[in-house]
């Protein structure tokens, strides 16, 4: 901490800067194009001080937060301060560059109070399309970054003058559905503009200093409350892993390695033994694994505490290159965001579950259970659904996990069916829970659910991009494992399984079935009672 | 000729407001009856009764919205298209809480799974049947419910918006059998399954126990005010009839903060303010709404206990910063005021009745915001040691001296709620320079001066009746119905017979229950309005309807402009038709009352002010400020019900109406 701010501007301050970034995430959500911005909120928006450190953050979704951490203080390794100027907007998706993967794009304005840069505004949203092999850009066979779709290497689409009109059309040349992305880009702007607007207000109320003063505050004040709650935990080592189903390329698990070292009020996590870098798409880039690391302990250890940079200073993250989690910048990254994030997450809470046992989920949906349907509508332009995929949350020592929804990582919206039947070549016949496909315990998880999807265009491309259908969700302290994930396509006498990482042409008619999986058990089966067993039956949850 | 009478019932009093023959208003308070609240409503009756018999009775409660937060609903069945009953369950996927494994996710569905049942049948978006409805399925489904005594029953199915023929089928067949029937289209005939499902369970839900207060309140109407006719205030702030309350009894859930902002409304239709915030600063919360050219802003979805409600519902912005806010310091050092409060048990350290942790009303106290010779609520004298001891040990932890303290809770307080005035007005795009505050609530009128100077607000306006605003609101709201219909079309390829007509059903619907009770078309007013967006956006924006495609697009991009900054060439689409239909303002006026005082001031106190440290703070009685004198700031001006701060700078004189106005120099 620099110097002591009065206690009263510093609540006044921290709660303006909260504002902020909420006010950010809400223009975002609600002018932004994509569907999954629109229905489902796959964004995030935060503040940064001017080295890149975060200070807040709207509402979110943990995979971003970790990652925007990062990306400004590794766009500033690019893009020195010194280039910037008041009225720049600049947009980048380089997964090397603080990022994680192509369609997530991100938009940075510098903010500037008397010609001093004091912070930066910073928002992420996941565009439908990034170009690319497939319609939606998830390349299931990809074996190289380049067949993922456009690399956008820090880019100024706006400035005080306005839009670069060449600059954007460059970028809407090489994607598909260039009305949509070109909403997102103007969304995007809005968001870090309307950002800027209030930093400036409050510049002028308190003064550069003063506001600097409050960042660095911040920062001191979610550094201590973390390393408090990390000295509440026994020293020690533990070590847990997990296994990704395959990587859409060979056909073989593999593994997700930590070991959690706590030392006094720091903690360490080495993913020493993690599998090599992959051939397909479920590489990840390291702010990944730190954002995976961040999560983790703050749903562990401290929920309470705001996340900020300040908070992540006593975490130690260490990847060996070459791994899943530390890839060469060529490999493929696109599914490791949602699926291979959220196995670290697996790994961890295996790990502590000896030492935190009235802390730790069972295994849940930890994957984004993404299906992507592309189709030609009447006009030859691409129709692009983006379909998001929960199912039983893990149970707890407290309690039962809930049906159908999303766990750690991602909290990302399912579309209604009747959006889908308006907009899309597509009928839903059914959208169920799926009885018995949780885990069993002294509390069981929760269902998973089932949605099929009749085909009604005569040509659709699918593609998966989803994990836990070959591994299922574990139970913990005594409980079951869950159904895993099961895609047919047709069921019946014909019908065919499909993969969770695969692409294929479906004609009209055809029906999809996704099933999802359900959360594991928590304790022994013998110790779930009478009553609870009862209610399960009498509702056919079993 | 007989009276007419508004009639709120809170927490703790039932508030009427009866208007005589001769437009005079008489106000009182009764003790709210919890376990019979028709009871508190006839006592309440009785007291006003020298104004006269009532002629109408004008009535907001709260019976449905405790119903829902205690979740005493009635037992529910739902009926849901064959492979969707568990879509009440399955919601929207996404968890309340990210961070925290220990909260529950999601609420337990509203109605068990069990009781979820399915009958074959299939329309698509467009309305075609593509599976007719096999009402041979139904007395199997009749008789699963009656077996586990379901009392009301909801009938939500797939595009039922769009065509709702099957509903209506189901409606007829289910009739004989259960009293209450909840039917999606006609609660809220728009697209999006669980909202609309989520809708019509929670309304299903509320039907018997809302049926049967209406029940008793009009049997004992009929007794004690024969003739009378019966009104309730509905969340959108207009009037109902009982028949329409027994069909929607949803839409009153949030007639509480309607009835405030109902009369603010009013208000600033009588004041001619073209753009007004509503300011209900209670113990625990404060609600901000916006009024725009004297209609309160409204909105189409919002949560209750945690499941999506989509009726039409004042848009107040809720905030828990309060007069009974705690203070503390959290673990990590930092100042925090509330949202933990001390409530009325026990209240403010300074009611001495057993609250020991320093509050908002403690530092207004301390800085002599508050009058300590007065008698608040009947009973509750103010303690300044207590205050003082509060606000000092909280001082001590954080290196502040007590006044410093207590000038740093009220900060934070304001800035909390200078946020939610922002909320409703910058950040919707309007530029708070032109607005007037309408300050109310206990504590509203202390803190709206501070405010409206940090908000660059000019003028602040403190009602008279303040003590009884949210009967006033009842008294002086018209009847007004509401329709939505989802219909979706692209403004390229505009046509626009099909929209016309589908305006004509939604007029006729909210017309027919005004004609009912004998309303001459000719005082309806008719609001039609559209729900907008880029074409791939997934969140509408409602303008004001025109029925040419291009006056249409242009209202649409100038909101669009307003609200974020940009507007594009994309093609826009339409989804939502709206129609609201309300009764014009009679013109009856209550009469005017200037104030008939010398102005001379009551006494003085000391009191801090951060621009000029400690000042003598003179006191006056409201009802003696003079007309042509306006009280110079610092002031303190007192009421019956409330205590109004005029800051240094500020000054504040009364209008013919009794209102209180403060004017800053920006």
């Amino acid at each position: 901490m620099t110097r002591a701010i009065h206690p009263v501007t510093l609540e006044v301050v921290r709660n303006a800067l909260y504002a902020i970034a909420e006010e950010m995430s809400v223009i975002l959500m609600r002018s932004a194009r994509s569907p999954l911005l629109k229905e489902a909120g796959d964004l995030s928006s935060a503040l940064t001080d001017a080295d890149g450190r975060l200070i807040a953050q709207g509402r979110d979704i943990p995979i971003h937060m970790g990652v925007m951490a990062f990306t400004v203080k590794e766009f500033l390794k690019r893009i020195p301060a010194e280039r910037l100027r008041e009225g720049d907007v600049w947009f980048l998706n380089l997964p090397e560059v603080g990022g994680n993967h192509l369609p997530d794009v991100k938009a940075i304005r510098p903010v500037f109070a008397a010609g001093r840069l004091v912070a930066f505004a910073i928002d992420l949203a996941h565009w439908a399309d990034i170009g690319g092999a497939v319609p939606g850009s998830y390349v299931p066979w990809a074996t190289e970054c380049y067949q993922e779709g456009l690399r956008i290497s820090p880019i100024r689409l706006f400035s005080a003058a306005g839009p670069d009109r060449a600059a954007i059309d460059l970028i809407l040349a090489n994607l598909r559905g260039r009305d949509e992305r070109e909403g997102d880009i103007f969304a995007q702007y809005a968001a870090d503009d309307v950002a800027a607007r209030r930093l400036a207000e409050l510049t002028e109320r308190y003064g550069a200093e003063t506001l600097v003063a409050c960042f660095d505050a911040l920062h001191a004040e979610s550094e201590a409350q973390m390393r408090a709650a990390i000295r509440a935990l026994p020293d020690g080592a533990w070590e847990g892993e997990d296994w990704l189903d395959d990587d859409g390329v060979d056909a073989r698990p593999l593994r997700v390695r930590v070991r959690v070292e706590i030392l006094g009020d720091e903690a360490t996590f080495d993913f020493a033994g993690t599998a090599p870098q992959a051939r397909g798409p479920v590489n990840t880039t390291v702010f990944i694994a730190h954002s995976s690391v961040y999560y983790a302990m703050k749903a562990l250890v401290a929920p309470q505490v705001p996340p900020n940079d300040g908070c992540y200073r006593p975490l130690h993250v260490r990847v060996p290159p070459g791994t899943l989690l530390n890839p060469d910048p060529d490999r493929p990254v696109v599914g490791g965001n949602h699926e291979t994030s959220q196995r670290v997450v697996d790994a961890i809470f295996r790990a502590l579950a000896p030492v935190l046992p009235d802390r730790v989920a069972a295994g849940g949906p930890t994957t984004s259970g993404v299906l992507i349907f592309g189709a030609r509508t009447a006009d030859g332009r691409w129709a692009v659904l983006y379909e998001v995929h929960g199912g039983g949350e893990g149970a707890t020592a407290e309690r039962d996990g809930a049906s159908a929804i999303r766990v750690h990582m991602s909290n990302v919206m399912n579309t209604p069916t009747e959006v889908i039947e308006a907009e899309y070549p597509f009928r839903i016949e059914e959208h169920a829970l799926r009885p018995g496909s949780a885990g069993d315990g002294t509390h069981r998880g929760g269902l998973g659910f089932r949605r099929a999807y009749r085909v009604l265009a005569p040509e659709v491309t699918l593609t998966s991009m989803l994990d836990r259908r070959v591994v299922p969700p574990w139970g913990v302290a005594g409980g079951t494992d869950a159904q895993p994930f099961r895609i047919t396509i047709n069921p019946g006498p014909n019908a065919r399984d499909f993969g969770g990482k695969a692409t294929t042409t479906l004609k009209q008619g055809d029906l999809v079935l996704i099933e999802t999986c359900g959360g594991g058990g928590y304790g022994p089966t013998a110790g779930r009672s009478a009553k609870a067993r009862e209610r399960d039956r009498r509702e056919a949850y079993v | 000729m007989r009276s007419s009478v508004g009639v709120d019932v809170g927490g703790t009093f039932t508030d009427l407001v009866a208007r005589e023959v001769s437009g005079r208003l008489r106000a009182c308070k009764v003790p709210t009856t919890p376990a019979n609240l028709a009871r508190g409503v006839l006592n309440g009756l009785a007291a006003v009764r020298p104004a006269g018999l009532p002629a109408s009775v004008a009535h907001g409660t709260t019976v449905v919205t405790n119903a829902i937060v205690e979740r005493r609903g009635a037992r529910v069945g739902l009926v849901a298209t064959r492979g969707f009953r568990d879509v009440l369950e399955i919601g929207r996927m996404s968890r309340l809480h990210l961070y925290d494994l220990r909260l529950p996710p999601k609420p337990e569905p509203l109605v068990e799974r069990r009781l979820r049942l399915e009958v074959s049948e299939r329309v698509g978006p467009d309305g075609a049947v593509l599976l007719p409805l096999a009402l041979d399925e139904l007395p199997a489904v009749v008789e699963a419910l009656k077996r586990e005594d379901v009392e009301s029953v909801a009938v939500c199915l797939l595009h039922g918006y769009a065509n709702p023929a099957h509903e209506r089928a189901l409606k007829a067949a289910l009739a004989p059998h259960f009293a209450h029937l909840s039917i999606g289209s006609e609660i809220n005939a728009e697209f999006r399954e669980y909202e609309r499902a989520s809708t019509a369970v929670l309304n299903a839900a509320v039907m018997p126990l809302a049926s049967r207060y209406l029940d008793e309140l009009v049997a004992a109407l009929g007794r004690e005010a024969p003739g009378a006719v019966l009104h309730l205030l509905h969340s959108a702030g207009g009037m109902m009839s009982p028949q329409a309350a027994r069909a929607r009894p949803l839409a009153m859930a949030a007639s509480g903060p309607a009835a405030g902002v109902a009369a603010a409304a009013h208000l600033a239709r009588r004041l001619g303010l073209a753009r007004a915030l509503a300011f209900d600063m209670g113990g625990t919360t404060t609600d901000v709404c916006l009024i725009a050219d004297g209609v309160a802003e409204t909105s189409a979805q919002r949560k209750l206990g945690g499941y999506p409600v989509r009726l039409p519902m004042v848009a107040v912005e809720s905030i828990g910063a309060g007069g009974g806010s705690i203070a503390y310091a959290d673990e990590a050092g930092a100042l925090k005021v509330g949202p933990r409060s001390a409530g009325a048990e026990p209240g403010p350290a300074c009611y001495g009745l057993g609250g020991t942790e320093p509050t908002v009303t403690d530092a207004n106290l301390v800085l002599g915001y508050l009058d300590a010779g007065r008698v608040y609520g009947g009973s509750i004298r103010l303690d300044p040691d207590r205050a003082a001891t509060a606000v000092e040990a909280l001082g001590r932890r954080l290196g502040l001296s007590p006044v410093e303290m207590a000038q740093g809770m009220v900060e934070v307080a304001n800035a909390n709620m200078l946020r939610a005035l922002r909320l409703v007005s910058v950040q919707r795009g309007y530029d708070l320079r032109d607005f007037a505050l309408i300050a109310y609530g206990g504590a509203g009128p202390v803190h709206a001066g501070a405010l409206a100077r940090q908000a660059g607000i000019g003028r602040v306006v403190v009602p008279a009746h303040s003590g009884t605003f949210s009967a006033l609101g009842c008294l002086v709201s018209p009847l007004q119905y509401d329709a939505v219909q989802t219909w979706r079309a692209r403004l390229d390829a505009w046509d626009g017979k099909p929209a016309e007509d589908r305006f004509q059903v939604l007029e006729e619907r909210c017309l027919a229950p005004l004609l009912d009770e004998g309303i001459a078309a000719e005082r309806v007013a008719l609001a039609r309005s559209a729900d907008l967006r880029y074409t791939g956006q997934n969140y509408e924006l409602q303008v004001p309807w025109r029925s040419d495609a291009g006056a249409l697009r242009g209202a649409f991009e100038a909101r669009h402009r307003q609200l974020y900054g940009y507007a594009t060439g994309e093609s826009v689409e339409c989804v939502n038709l709206r129609v609201v239909a309300r009764v014009r303002d009679t013109g009856v006026e209550p009469p005017e009352f200037g104030p008939v005082g010398d102005g001379e001031s009551a006494g003085a106190q000391r009191a801090w002010f951060p621009e000029t440290g400690e000042v003598r703070l003179p006191l006056y009685h409201r009802a003696t400020l003079a007309a042509e004198r306006p009280v110079l700031g610092p002031a303190l001006i007192e009421d019956e019900w409330s205590t109004t701060l005029v800051y240094p700078g500020q000054r504040c004189a009364a209008d013919r109406f009794g209102n209180l106005v403060i004017e800053t120099d920006l």
